[in-house]
């Protein structure tokens, strides 16, 4: 995340949009993250549950993580920082509201019916 | 050959055109034309935006339930080819499209049409606030005749027990 230039004091180039750009992509999109969520919902578990392999690249061992945001944070502090902030908050509004668009929604409302799979070939 | 649906905003994507972006959990998004993929790739929704199918249907804007929506669906499985069942679905897409063309008409028609319900509402506001507007005499004659209105013991058949019983 960030955007920040090596070359600080130039006031033109404080900020590089490549770079601010690149985290971007990085980032979980809107719909995995749901379905990661509702995934540990149908378990009956919470948000905080999941649990987190030591991996030596992400700041904190990976062990601080905010599952609606897709970010790991440095200790639990900055985390719960990051709870209280105003971008966490939305974050959240938005995963617990409606599910986010899918191809079955766009084929839906193009006017096609639900996808017809046949007859089931094995009783469970 | 399948005619597969624009991921942002429902239209049919033919052969050759458009394109196709999988995602590195390899989910496909299929976008008829760079305008999709651009509002795509900005992180819009396209049930916030006004100009996708996904808007339209869920704003009430077009038709939702229809049974011509159930011709055109995906079929995951395989069907034995039958030169009869061809033609007559040739034959009959053309006349489908057509109804279906028609009853979105009506249906935009309709929805255009100020609603009778809210007609009566505005009405009876109306009423309401200008009845000092109208000439005494008719007022206190209407309330008079209210007032002469004798209540009258009517007999209730009872059906529905019947009914029931019947059942």
């Amino acid at each position: 995340m960030g955007g920040k230039c090596p070359h600080r004091k130039v006031k033109k180039r404080r900020l590089s949009h490549k770079t601010a750009r690149r985290g971007k992509f990085l980032l979980k999109a809107d719909d995995a993250v749901y379905e990661e969520l509702v995934k540990l919902a149908d378990h009956g578990k919470d948000a905080e549950a999941k649990e987190l392999p030591v991996d030596e690249d992400l700041p904190g061992m990976g062990q601080f993580y905010c599952l609606h945001c897709d970010r790991y944070f440095a200790s639990e502090s900055v985390k719960d920082e990051h709870y209280r902030s105003k971008r966490h908050k939305k974050r959240v509004k938005v995963m617990s509201g409606p599910a986010p668009h899918t191809q079955l929604d766009a084929d839906l409302a193009a006017g096609m019916g639900m996808p017809d799979n046949g007859l089931k070939l094995m009783s469970m | 050959m399948r005619l597969e649906k624009c991921w942002f905003c429902s239209s049919t994507i033919y052969p050759g055109h458009g394109i196709q972006f999988v995602r590195n959990d390899a989910k496909i998004f299929r976008f008829c034309r760079s305008k999709c993929h651009k509002n795509f790739k900005m992180k819009r929704n396209p049930r916030k935006v006004k100009w996708t199918k996904a808007y339209r249907r869920l704003h009430g804007k077009d038709m939702t339930q229809d049974s011509t929506f159930e011709f055109e669906r995906k079929r995951n499985r395989p069907e034995r080819y039958d030169r009869n069942v061809t033609e007559q679905t040739l034959k009959a897409i053309p006349i489908i499209t057509k109804a279906r063309h028609e009853r979105l008409k009506k249906h935009i028609s309709d929805r255009q049409k100020p609603g009778k319900k809210k007609e009566l509402e505005r009405d009876n506001k109306e009423l309401e606030q200008d009845i000092n507007m109208l000439p005494k005499k008719l007022i206190s004659n209407e309330a008079s005749a209210e007032k002469t209105k004798v209540k009258v013991k009517v007999k209730v058949v009872q059906q529905q027990t019947e009914d029931r019983m019947e059942e």
